[in-house]
């Protein structure tokens, strides 16, 4: 950008033109937050005390944690794994209209997340849910009790709704970022597939690798309404625990729940700035 | 037997032909290169060769042996392509080392070559360095390096140059010619620049439509065009259409041209004379004893740097003379002038 | 390089196709059967559960409030995202990192996380429990849907160079605005537009812990409806996903040349 071609600009007053947003941000975002840390880190009494943080060390609230990162990580990593098969399958399809149709399709579903998508789920995965009968019926396989909808394991299989189609459109551009170029030097000088693959394309698509399961881990852990309609109190997630401090249904301790939030936003922040620093990495490479 | 052969080499991609009935001999350590306008098939051709692609029919054969269905990575040629084809996720010293990686060599052999190859390519101290910190010339040595590390039997350039800004490709393509005859590696090169092709090789194949149009030293292809095409593609030629006289005269309008007629072209048939802007002369005044004088108005004068190249009418036909550039100050604008050029400065060929 | 093996590719593909489209058809069966739960195929259909949940007193109710806070998202969006998007891209571009972080941080704050933090300082009527602050909440929560769609065609089409180039035809700012730029940022304006509005249809945590109650969505009523009525939930539920449906058809549609709305909205993170 040649800057120096341009009339030199009021520098302050342009700020003013962001301050109205920038007002707005801070008043339903930045404070609330910044008041959150800071009440977590209070007594009851406004003085400073680390006691909130000492009542989440409660056994609730530790396995609510440990629920909400391990389910988080499942569907993170099966959800990046088999969104890589599946991605490398659609965009190596031979029409271009069924791929763009595919893509699509995954657009409009990892956004069907929420109560909707959880009660579909419930009709088709339910006790009386057509697959669950269809197990039945033609495998001769009861599902229930060992599995069911309502639990953990069902709880995974709903998150790969989501997660599934967000890995595939994260990296199907990365496939699109390998280079013909680079297969064919790799190839003419002597390297077979496998060579290529563990030598070339799986370090090149890394980051980008990377970047999906963070972005999926990030994107399970926020996740509230689909393990509400779902488990209700079945499961206890941290999100779920955080709104229990707000309905107040099971227990009312603001303090722990400011303390919950942070420790959340932690978890969420370390994931936000993995993901930005793989994806650097990942653009680094795409020139 | 030549080292490399193309014989009757045909490829579609499906109503397309890229390339037709392609015949070609390339000897040992010969540099042969592919010229033609853009979508000619020249990529195509040189793929081929590589194994990226498949003939539909023909065979090639590589120092006796028949490779028309040998995979690529069994073929043993290096491919130099147009750009940013090294692997971004390794140094220099690992993408040059990675065909010998792959194929199982001793790492100190390895080490070995590596460094050799560097010091080939004058790029020694980049070894630690990845392909996003270089620039666009010396990634284009880089993958020279890596083509010629695994020894490869012949060497393949696609465009290697195109991406890079004149001087550099000024530059480089005098280093690949260095390099080639060092090695006396056996090289096709493909090119849209003619200047590129008829600089740095042994020889030149000029394609049209997937067809070859000719073959020969650079300078036969620049004196002697074998078809209209390549004298309109190799340089600037002036055509001036005309029938046949006799042996030695072709009709240009009013005037008698003396030209060497090819035995081919019968009497009263229809002919095209060509002649290079730096065989005509100009004059201000009607030059007494010339050949082949033409008379006209000048239209254009332009400065080229070390020529002027001036645009005549000669009764609605623009004929380009070229002079010396300190001459310039002699002609005007719309100035009658008369262009003169010698007979064996021409080539006749048939006008279909 | 070569085919894969194509049974292998296709197989995968139809599974990944099932396994997204079944939970949807189902539902629309579901909502549609009179009585589906020993038998493989419903036994009979009927419109009855979408009779009985339109005459629900809820139901219009809560559609109402959920088109209130959609729509109200948007236009906040239109005339305060889109301007001030548009105002650093051409005079602050020192302002583009900072937005940019901005519009990043929702990504990171879970929607309860957010709800809380809006509750515990908005403890105070008017603001305690209202609309207001519901709309506020979905505004911080869908903004980076509105914002990169326009940020990205604003920096596709190069803004300076457009305004340059106009500037010494003679255009004045006004007609620049309205015949040079609109123009060229309308499909992501149409787009984040309809991407905002969609997700905040179909927001149930912050509706649920904000107001809750006092001001009822349309997702609380079909959440409350999962566990009293199945059937009847099924009607919500399709109705639900065929309003993200539209908005999603009529992105790809607004949008034409290939880009899609969540490609977009995380694109250049
Ligand atoms: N994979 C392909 N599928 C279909 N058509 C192709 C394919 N590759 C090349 N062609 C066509 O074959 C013809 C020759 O292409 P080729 O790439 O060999 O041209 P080229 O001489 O290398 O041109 P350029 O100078 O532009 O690189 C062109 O008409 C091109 O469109
Ligand atoms: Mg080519």
């Amino acid at each position: 950008m040649m800057s120096f071609t341009r009339i030199p600009r009021k520098t302050w007053s342009n700020w003013l033109g962001v301050a109205p947003f920038l007002a707005f941000c801070l008043a339903f975002e930045i404070v609330p937050v910044l008041l959150l840390l800071s009440g977590s880190f209070s007594d009851k009494q406004g003085a400073f005390s680390l006691g909130n943080y000492a009542k989440i060390s409660a056994p609730i609230y530790v396995r609510s944690f440990w629920n909400s990162i391990q389910i988080s990580a499942i569907t993170a990593i099966l959800g990046a794994i088999l969104g890589l098969l599946i991605g490398y399958a659609i965009f190596r399809l031979p029409s271009p209209r069924v791929r763009e149709a595919l893509i699509a399709l995954s657009d409009v579903t990892t956004n069907f997340a929420g109560a909707p998508l959880a009660f579909a789920f419930i009709v088709i995965l339910g006790s009386n849910g057509v697959v669950t009968l269809a197990f039945e019926k033609y495998f001769a396989l009861k599902l229930y009790p060992a599995f069911s909808i309502y639990s953990y394991s069902g709880l995974v299989l709903a998150y790969l709704y989501f997660q599934l189609p967000l890995m595939i459109l994260l990296i199907i551009p990365a496939f699109a970022g390998l280079r013909r170029e680079w297969w064919e030097s790799a190839h003419n000088l002597g390297a077979n597939t496998f060579q290529y693959w563990r030598r070339i394309a799986l370090p090149i698509l890394t980051p980008s690798l990377i970047a999906g399961i963070v972005l999926l881990f990030a994107n399970a852990f926020g996740a509230y309404a689909t393990a509400w309609t779902l488990g209700g109190s079945n499961i206890t997630l941290a999100t779920i625990q955080i709104a229990f401090t707000i309905t107040g249904e099971v227990l009312h301790d603001p303090g722990a729940g400011d303390a919950l939030a942070v420790v959340s936003l932690l978890i969420m922040g370390v994931c936000i700035a993995i993901y930005q620093f793989a994806n650097s990495r990942a653009r680094r490479w795409a020139r | 037997m030549a080292y490399l052969e193309l014989q009757n080499v045909s490829k579609l991609f499906g109503a397309v032909a890229a390339v037709k009935d392609f015949n070609l001999a390339v000897e040992k350590g010969a540099f042969v290169s592919l010229l033609g306008p853009s979508g000619c098939g020249k990529t195509t051709t040189l793929r081929m060769i590589a194994g990226f692609e498949m003939p539909d029919a023909g065979a090639l054969t590589l120092d006796g042996m028949d490779i028309t269905s040998v995979p690529p990575n069994k073929r043993g040629t290096g491919m130099v392509f147009q750009a940013y084809a090294l692997f971004p996720n390794m140094n220099v010293r690992d993408n040059v080392a990675f065909g010998l990686e792959v194929t199982g060599h001793p790492k100190q052999e390895i080490d070995e070559r590596v460094r050799e190859m560097l010091a080939l390519v004058r790029l020694d101290d980049t070894a630690k360095r990845f392909p996003h910190q270089l620039s666009g010339g010396q990634q284009q040595r880089i993958a020279l390096a890596r083509a010629l590390a695994i020894r490869p039997r012949v060497l393949l350039l696609d465009e290697p140059l195109s991406a890079l800004d004149a001087v550099v490709r000024v530059a480089l393509r005098g280093e690949i010619r260095r390099i080639q005859l060092e090695l006396g590696i056996t090289t096709v090169y493909v090119t849209h620049d003619q200047e590129e092709a008829l600089s740095i090789s042994d020889r030149v194949v000029v394609m049209n439509q997937g067809l070859i149009e000719q073959t020969g030293s650079p300078e036969e292809i620049y004196r002697q065009p074998q078809t209209r095409f390549v004298a309109a593609f190799i340089g600037t030629a002036n055509q001036l259409n005309g029938v046949v006289v006799d042996r030695t005269q072709v009709r240009f309008g009013e005037i008698l041209l003396r030209a060497p007629v090819p035995s081919g072209l019968n009497e009263s048939s229809k002919a095209v004379v060509l002649v290079r802007p730096e065989s005509i002369a100009i004059h201000a005044a009607a030059p007494t004893d010339a050949h082949n004088v033409l008379e006209g108005t000048i239209q254009t004068i332009t400065f080229l740097g070390p020529i002027t190249r001036v645009g005549v009418d000669v009764g609605g036909t623009r004929v380009v003379a070229d002079m010396a550039a300190s001459n310039r100050a002699a002609f005007t604008h719309t100035q009658h002038v008369w262009l003169s050029f010698p007979p064996d400065a021409c080539q006749v060929m048939a006008n279909q | 390089m070569k085919q894969r093996p194509l049974v292998l590719q296709s197989l995968l593909v139809a599974l990944f196709v099932a396994y997204m489209i079944l939970p949807i058809i189902a539902t629309y069966i579901f909502s549609i059967a009179t009585k589906w739960d020993i038998t493989l195929m419903p036994e009979g259909y009927t419109l009855e559960w979408y009779q009985t949940a339109f005459d629900h007193p809820y139901f219009s109710i809560t559609l109402t409030n959920s088109f209130i806070v959609s729509i109200a998202a948007v236009l906040v969006g239109l005339l305060f995202i889109v301007p001030t998007t548009y105002w650093v891209h051409t005079r602050v571009p020192s302002a583009k990192p900072l937005l940019d972080l901005l519009m990043i941080l929702p990504f990171g704050i879970p929607a309860v996380v957010l709800a809380l933090a809006l509750i515990r300082v908005y403890a105070f009527p008017p603001f305690a429990r209202s609309p207001f602050l519901l709309i506020s909440a979905c505004v911080i929560f869908s903004m980076p849907f509105m914002y990169r769609p326009v940020s990205n065609s604003l920096m596709a089409i190069d803004v300076h160079t457009l305004t340059e180039s106009a500037l010494s035809l003679g255009a004045n700012t006004l007609q620049i605005l309205l015949r040079v730029i609109a123009p060229n940022i309308l499909p992501g304006i149409l787009s984040g537009s309809l991407l905002v509005f969609a997700t905040v249809f179909a927001e149930f945590t912050l509706a649920n812990l904000i107001t809750g109650a006092s001001f009822k969505t349309f997702p609380i009523l079909l959440v409350e409806f999962t566990r009293r009525d199945g059937r009847i939930a099924a009607a919500l539920s399709v109705i639900s996903f065929t309003v993200a449906w539209l908005a999603s058809i009529a992105i790809l549609w607004g949008s034409g040349r290939g880009r899609k709305p969540t490609e977009e909205a995380l694109g250049a993170r």
